[in-house]
């Protein structure tokens, strides 16, 4: 499992093992800020970070 | 009160841990600490039943031992049942939390037990029992049977055991709410002052802790491999036909998205009071990121998504749910032959 | 920098003839209240009552509770950036009508889990710090269609305007008595006493802040970053509630009892007060890194802090935050003490913290989440609807957490969980 969170620290303190460093709270997967193509550019490389992280031993 | 107690081979007067494979030995009469057990609780109890045990012997056949000792208890008629106090002897610390927790459960009868922080029995049995902390230090005897005698005089009279740190009882995490003399305000100041000048000063809470959790070996080929995605974020289909609540959820749901290529808020609830939900309705991929996934698994990247997305509510969560519906959902994905999970926390 | 506050103290309220303030009696206009409430022409009508101690009675839902006060004219502004223009707070005379309360009702909302209310009589009343307190209640009622967050800055501005108006009533009346807050007051030689600092959030942006909502000088805090600020600025009009509120109130901004205690502590000689920093709890990664770091670096650097007494706003989120910040500050050298709120539903001491370091080991543990108050229904209920009045009038039970001021996050609070 790879833990995508804007809170780190939480995820850390618990145990998680492949965490994944979200944008904010309320959208660890996006960025109201960005236009359309960009925030999914964003969610992409988030996903494959995740990707990359259940890919590798810890 | 008829007491009944339990003891190691050590404290038993057998001997040292040449004795420690020896089976339970039970005597009609007080052993070793517990005549002083007698004479701490005072002249209207006595010690009916001593259960002298090794504690190898213990450790092997826990649960044979503790049906032995609820038989005897049951069959004694004790109106309370000690064990220990155990100090730091690990085995005998776990032995005794065990019997304790076991006379507690099955006959609903007071039981207390002592043991040092150190000792594993504390981590294993704290938040059932009240244990009293014994330190290590067995010439502290008298002093860590008194206080366990004056803990069990009080759960036998029905009435509430008082502060750990005035009971000397290590503390069973159980929170309740007070009202102080104090406003924070005060309590805050005078801890600042002591901290900085080097002062004790006593903490209203102490911090968890987390074992490490063992991690999964890396998935090997993610282009064969089924990905699931699993949200503690609280988006449900709307409607919430789960009835997922807003805060704590006990409850998680499983949600299909096996033929849609992305999300769209009109399509989908947020029950969480933790966040504002906005941004996440005009756009649930920003949570649970269904469309790029897919995308990747068209381009070969990953497997498969699989089918169906989790979600909960994680919102001040108490830890035994979390971990109840962590397991249940681990289980869940497991048999539905999932290889890895994205989880995306708000 | 001083504040002086010149104290009226007040022992009832009632509507009447003439707004004034005579031998302790507040006496309300109603017409002169709405009419300064109705310069703000999205506010279509408003309801004033008054509610006092010991009366059966019972308020909701609460928007906020403000103390009636205001500036000594040409001493300074009344809440700088928000209803008055720009100047900075915590200087000069203010007026307080110690005693009363402005509280605001928010008439579009229901009462629900996450609401506020007042119980004006009996045990629940008396476990409230704003039971004893005579209560100016006024209900906006906006003009139909107005959005949400238009009606929520119209509240806003309304509260401190109603406050001020109130508090006027102050001015040109001898003080009962006078407090004065300057940290280079009465000469003591602090050398070698504890310097200790405050850095307390004021907001937590998980809720996303609307862009005309109105907390820090009139700002929305958005973009914000760590601010240090002179104590008497919070207790001025510096500072007040956002829209989210979760235990707390700007009455204890005004009366805040962190800044009062060390200031008490200061002037006792026994720590050295050097100041505050005010900041917010962030929703991106990127500002929790900022604002946990410079709001450290400048208690450490600005303010050459030996200790620091560290509060949240809200819940779990700015909880994790207060944990970062508190642990840069052990890493700077500074010791710290955070204050926590209670969030372990099932009351189990290992569901209650969301950060774990060892050297932030100095906890404030509030409580609330399984203390109440048995309550009979009321016939007199101020409320913005109907079915709010309704459902209030109808209370048999008052949670500590729907009751204004028993839970309070600054410091106000006197209910504790203790661990067992």
């Amino acid at each position: 499992m790879a833990q995508v969170t804007a809170v780190t620290p939480v995820a850390k303190m618990v145990g998680s093992n492949r965490v994944v460093q979200g944008k904010g709270i309320v959208y660890p997967l996006g960025d109201a800020e960005l236009d359309a193509e960009e925030e999914k550019d964003l969610r992409r490389a988030i996903v494959r970070q995740a990707l990359e992280a259940l890919g590798t031993e810890v | 009160m008829k007491v009944v107690h339990y003891l190691n081979q050590f404290f038993g007067g057998l001997g040292g841990e040449e004795e420690a494979g020896v089976g339970p030995d039970t005597r009609n009469e007080a052993v070793g600490p517990g005549r002083l057990l007698e004479q701490v609780l005072g002249d209207d109890s006595t010690v009916v039943k001593t259960i002298v045990c090794g504690d190898n012997y213990a450790a092997e056949n826990l649960e044979a031992v503790m049906e032995l000792v609820v038989n005897e208890v049951r069959d004694s008629e004790a109106d309370l049942f000690v064990a220990g106090p155990c100090f730091v002897a690990g085995r005998y610390g776990v032995a005794a939390g065990a019997l304790c927790a076991a006379v507690q459960a099955e006959l609903g009868i007071p039981v207390v037990t002592g043991m040092g922080v150190e000792n594993p029995g504390v981590d294993l049995y704290r938040q059932e029992l009240y244990i009293v902390d014994s330190g290590e230090n067995v010439a502290d005897m008298r002093n860590v049977l008194t206080r366990m005698a004056a803990i069990a005089k009080v759960t036998a009279s029905g009435e509430d055991v008082g502060r750990p740190a005035e009971w000397g009882y290590i503390p069973r995490g159980i929170m309740r709410d007070e009202i102080v003399e104090e406003p924070a305000a005060v309590r805050l100041a005078n801890m600042i002052v002591a901290k900085t000048q080097g002062q004790p000063y006593e903490t209203e809470l102490t911090q968890t802790g987390f074992e490490p959790i063992p991690a999964p070996p890396a998935v090997a080929d993610l282009s064969n491999a089924t990905v699931a995605i699993v949200t503690d974020g609280g988006l449900v289909p709307a409607g919430n036909p789960d009835n997922m609540p807003a805060i704590a959820s006990t409850i998680w749901g499983s949600y299909d998205i096996a033929t849609v290529d992305n999300l769209e808020g009109e399509d989908y609830e947020v029950y969480h009071r933790g966040y504002d939900n906005r941004h996440v309705l005009n756009d649930p991929d920003r949570l649970v990121p269904v469309d790029v996934l897919k995308e990747l698994e068209k381009a070969g990247e990953v497997g498969k998504v699989y089918e169906q997305f989790l979600s909960m509510t994680g919102l001040a969560n108490p830890l035994a749910n979390s971990r109840r519906i962590g397991q249940e959902i681990a289980e869940n994905l497991k048999s539905a032959g999932v290889d890895a999970v994205i989880l995306t926390s708000t | 920098m001083k504040l002086t506050l010149a104290i009226h103290d007040v022992s009832d309220a009632k509507l009447g003839s003439g707004t004034s303030l005579d031998g302790g009696v507040l006496t309300v206009d109603a017409d002169e209240l709405q009419e300064s409430i109705l310069q703000d022409r999205r506010i279509q009508s408003v309801d004033i009552e008054v509610a006092n101690p010991g009366q059966p009675c019972r308020i909701g839902v609460v928007f906020d509770i403000l103390e009636p006060r205001a500036k000594e004219p040409g001493t300074g502004t009344d809440f700088p950036g928000l209803l008055g223009p720009m100047a900075v707070a915590g200087q000069g005379t203010t007026h307080v009508l110690r005693g009363a309360a402005l509280t605001v009702v928010d008439a579009q909302q229901e009462p629900g889990i996450a609401s506020k209310m007042m119980e004006m009589h009996g045990e629940a009343a008396a476990n409230s710090p704003y039971g004893n307190l005579h209560h100016v209640v006024i209900v906006p009622r906006m003009i139909p269609g107005t959005p949400r967050h238009v009606e929520l800055n119209a509240l806003r501005l309304a509260s401190a305007r109603a406050a001020v108006f109130l508090g006027s009533a102050g001015i040109g009346q001898a003080a009962d008595s006078t407090e004065e807050f300057d940290l280079d007051g009465p000469s003591t030689n602090r050398d070698g006493l504890p310097r200790i600092a405050y850095i307390g959030q004021i907001h937590g942006h998980q809720m996303v802040v609307e862009e005309d909502e109105r907390i820090l000088y009139g700002s929305n805090t958005e973009g914000m970053v760590p601010l240090t600020m002179h104590p008497n600025e919070w207790m001025d009009g510096a500072v007040v509630c956002s829209y989210w509120v979760m235990r707390v109130e700007s009455y204890f901004y005004q009366n805040h009892p962190i800044i009062q205690e060390l200031y008490r502590r200061h002037e006792a000689g026994e720590i050295n007060f050097v100041g505050t920093v005010a900041t917010v709890a962030a929703s991106l990664e990127a500002d929790r890194n900022r604002n946990c770091l410079l709001a450290a670096h400048q208690a450490k650097w600005n303010l050459n802090a030996d200790g620091v007494v560290l509060t949240k706003y809200g819940g779990g989120a700015p909880h994790v935050d207060m944990g970062e910040t508190a642990r840069i500050c052990e890493a700077l050298g500074m010791k710290t003490v955070v204050q926590v709120s209670d969030s372990s539903g099932d009351r189990r001491a290992e569901s209650a913290m969301l950060f774990n370091y060892p050297e932030v080991d100095a906890i404030v543990y509030g409580g609330g989440g399984d203390i109440g108050w048995d309550a009979e229904p009321v016939e007199r209920v101020i409320a913005g609807s109907p079915t709010a009045a309704q459902e209030l009038a109808q209370m048999r039970h008052i949670p500590a957490q729907a009751l204004c001021g028993v839970t309070n996050q600054q410091g106000a609070s006197v209910v504790r969980a203790v661990v067992y």
